[in-house]
């Protein structure tokens, strides 16, 4: 009986996300096989597409360190890989999954090859590393530091930082654009200059559309989880992450996104919710605890149902911005968008501004949620940077409250579940409370 | 006490006592204060436009009591404590307030900072991370736009003629500054590290004009003067994160060292390079601005080796090494600082490759570490001899 209830999920998860984890498997293998057979292979960051379009129409295969990093953390693996990390003599506050990788990555230059005890058949040594502006500084600087182990060529796509510019100039998007696309030419000159072939211009089309169709579907998935209750959960859509983050390009992850979609759609119509009964409509910001996600199942027992999550990993809004149209206008306007589409939505609701915390008030508001859960990481100084500031604003603004737990993405010692299973029953009244208040001032939910 | 009847090392000193004495003397006498943030809003254009350029600086004295309901404590503690004394009201002389995009915690920090303080002007240079031709052209784009916001709020254009003659006047300091850090060349060096480093924060706490005056007093002072910090047997260089206050520094020459040299943003990496005269002016500025200062937040294109990159990247390091006859380098940042700290390894590994010993310390921007760091350093000094 014991064993039973130990066993009992509270949350019910999507049937349709069994397709994804052959798929990540399949991304993992697919690195090494390209290596083994002399193809070239990327070690990059998460890009928000562009460059993953470019390199794949180059017959590059990419494998993703910070995706590795989340691989590691829930198999265990990450607090050795860390440690070595610690003794080559970097800062311990660094990013978890750069201290992790790092780590990996002098494994495998000590060890001559891949470590025999790496997760999912680990990383091979790269033909090149692919940084990126976007998000924050350690982005490029991991791989700058890596090219100490593996001595290959190291390129960084740089970006805007978006957010801040959208109030002062109207002509600032084609500026901004215009970079972005002269970054991507520049990039392209690099990897033919490198692999000594031409990129089919053909090709990236082809990936881009397969793109647009998931983009939209996938954003389109989100919208259902607006009704209540939310027939998807929080853990549904960290799980759909992988291919919506590195696989676009792929029909079978159009394929995911359709029946994905289907399943969710169905759920809506028929009033199914993720969790039963829905006590609570939750924001999660940002990133979770990969080691520990089965703690969720404890807070949906209570009735939590994480109904949107992880601002940076949402998948952009329609396209209403114009700018030119040739193949890498469109490619890197989509990576653009994801940063402005919000916030040109809040312009068109007439919602008061917040800059880079407007994603959690058009959320809190449209998903109409009761409490805002901020996962503050020890080791991830850019998803916490502004959950203070964003707590504060749903508070004063909306009438949200916020709770708050400790954790790291990659370091499950510093993340304490019972803890937050003693604040959660208070939080709780705070939740309660704060309905009322939001009836009393006319809020709409 | 005015600032009026002080010259040379004792007006340093007092402005680097009280950083806002001399602004609010300023703001008094009706001159505007523009704070800024880190070595990358171009001063030139601030000044050019009649404004008082005023580095906002946090405070290792200073408990942080406010900051904390808005930026959580795992991010940079300067940021946190510049916030913090700013939402005391420690700044209030300042009318607006530029930052840069020089770290990422610096972009999310100028938001809140936006939000908390709303002042009457207020703006964010976004500018590129890496170095290539397109970037110089999208940084132009950000400086224009930068200069237009400027002359939407005062109404009034700033022309060529002016940001030219801007230019000259910036130079000039920075020659001077220059100067300065030569009196370190010597042995024994005529002004110590700590000294130093209060001119550079007083120097960024009053306007240029003058602080060229005071730096010209300080440096006949030094010339004439018979109690330099006197004999000592080590003479380091110290690399890293921002300093606010000379704690560590006299930490160190309480000990038997001398810090003649430094790679730090409120030393070499803030007055180094001088803007090149070009006919557009705007392009010496996004030059010296986004590729003249060597900031580890800035990518630098990968060179075809590893050893090759780290000559670029950290060369100037080794002549900084060989030109002040530096004994070892020590290289410091304060906990939570990402930029300075993937750096670390390499930069260890390219001073060893060299032939000078180096040390890194990271500290928690409180004084109460100071006991362990003092021990570290004499450890480091014992190798060193």
């Amino acid at each position: 009986m014991a064993d039973k209830e130990k066993t009992k999920k509270f949350i019910n998860r999507l049937k349709s996300r069994n397709i994804v984890r052959p798929m990540v498997n399949k991304m993992y293998a697919e690195g090494v096989t390209a290596a083994n057979e002399g193809r070239p292979l990327a070690w990059s960051m998460v890009n928000w597409w562009e460059g993953d379009i470019v390199m794949r129409a180059m017959g590059v295969t990419p494998v993703y360190p910070e995706n590795y990093g989340t691989v590691c953390a829930s198999t265990g693996m990450a607090q050795k890989y860390q440690a070595i990390c610690d003794a080559e003599g970097f800062p311990t506050h660094l990013c978890g999954y750069s201290r992790n990788h790092i780590g990996y990555a002098a494994e495998m230059k000590k060890l001559g090859k891949i470590p025999p005890d790496a997760p999912l058949g680990g990383m091979a040594e790269p033909t090149f590393m692919l940084g990126s502006g976007i998000a924050c500084d350690t982005r490029f600087k991991w791989f700058q530091a890596l090219r100490q182990y593996y001595d290959v060529p190291v390129w960084t796509i740089d970006t805007p930082s978006y957010d801040h510019t959208e109030d002062i100039d109207s002509d600032i998007h084609e500026h901004n654009i215009r970079h972005k696309v002269k970054e991507l030419e520049r990039f392209i000159e690099f990897l033919e200059n490198l692999l000594g072939k031409k990129i089919d211009m053909d090709l990236v089309e082809d990936y881009l559309e397969n793109q647009e169709k998931v983009f939209q579907l996938w954003w389109e998935i989100n919208e259902l989880r607006k009704a209540k209750p939310c027939p998807m959960h929080s853990r549904d859509f960290w799980t759909l992450m992988v291919p919506g983050y590195y696989m676009t390009y792929d029909k079978d992850a159009l394929n995911l996104y359709h029946q994905v979609y289907e399943e969710v759609k169905a759920r809506t119509d028929a009033g199914i919710g993720a969790v039963t009964p829905e006590k609570y409509r939750l924001m999660f910001a940002e990133l979770p605890p990969w080691h520990s996600l089965d703690f969720f199942e404890k807070l949906a027992e209570r009735g939590w149902n994480f109904v949107v999550e992880s601002q940076g990993y949402h998948p952009p809004e329609p396209m209403s911005l114009k700018t030119g149209d040739s193949v890498l206008e469109r490619l890197t306007r989509w990576t653009y968008w994801v940063n402005v589409g919000h916030i040109r939505k809040a312009k068109e609701k007439n919602y008061p501004l917040f800059g880079p915390v407007q994603y959690y008030y058009n959320w809190a508001r449209e998903y109409q949620v009761d409490g805002f859960i901020t996962h503050s990481l020890l080791s991830c100084r850019t998803a916490t940077f502004w959950l203070p500031h964003a707590a504060n604003i749903l508070k004063e603004e909306l009438l949200v409250p916020s709770m708050n737990m400790e954790g790291d993405i990659v370091d499950f010692t510093v993340f304490d579940p019972d803890l937050v299973l003693k604040n959660a029953e208070a939080f709780e009244e705070s939740m309660d409370y704060h309905r009322g208040e939001r009836k009393r001032k006319g809020l709409e939910w | 006490m005015t600032t009026a009847s002080l010259h040379g090392f004792a007006k340093a000193r007092k402005i680097y006592e009280d950083r806002g004495l001399r602004a609010r003397e300023l703001k008094a006498e009706g001159k505007k204060i523009m704070g800024y943030y880190c070595s990358y809003p171009p001063l030139e254009l601030i000044t050019g436009m009649d404004f008082v350029p005023f580095r906002v600086q946090g405070s290792i004295n200073e408990a942080i009591t406010k900051a904390d309901s808005s930026i959580p404590t795992i991010v940079c503690p300067i940021i946190r404590s510049s916030l913090d004394m700013a939402m005391k009201g420690k700044y209030d002389f300042m009318e607006g307030f530029v930052t840069a995009h020089s770290c990422d915690c610096q972009e999310k920090f100028c938001r809140i900072w936006e939000h908390e303080l709303k002042l009457p002007f207020h703006h964010y240079i976004d500018m590129p991370h890496v170095v290539r031709e397109n970037s110089f052209e999208q940084f132009k784009e950000k400086l224009i736009m930068f200069q237009k916001a400027m002359e939407a709020y005062t109404g009034r254009a700033l022309d060529r003629e002016r940001i030219q003659q801007e230019i000259r006047v910036h130079n000039r300091q920075r020659a001077l500054v220059r100067k300065l850090y030569d009196l370190r060349k010597e042995n024994p060096p005529l002004l110590s590290g700590a000294e130093n480093l209060e001119i550079m924060i007083a120097l960024m706490c009053m306007p240029i004009e003058e602080g060229s005056i005071m730096l010209e007093e300080i440096i006949q002072e030094a010339l004439s003067r018979g109690n330099g910090p006197g004999e000592k047997d080590t003479r380091l260089m110290l690399w890293g994160s921002p300093l606010t206050e000379t704690n560590l520094i006299q930490m160190i020459e309480s000990l038997n060292a001398h810090v003649v040299m430094d790679d730090i943003c409120v030393g070499t990496r803030h007055y180094w390079a001088d803007v090149e005269a070009t006919s557009d002016p705007m392009d010496g500025i996004v030059k010296r601005y986004l590729s003249e200062i060597k900031c580890p937040r800035t990518f630098r294109e990968s060179s075809s080796t590893f050893e090759e990159e780290m000559e670029s990247r950290f060369g100037y390091l080794k002549d900084f090494a060989r030109d002040w006859h530096v004994d070892g380098i020590l290289l410091q940042s304060v906990k939570y600082c990402d930029t300075h700290g993937y750096e670390v390894p390499a930069l260890k590994a390219y001073f060893e490759k060299i032939g000078l010993p180096a040390m890194y310390l990271e500290h928690e921007y409180t004084m109460a570490a100071e006991a362990q760091l003092k021990n570290r350093v004499e450890a480091f000094l014992e190798i060193i001899a």
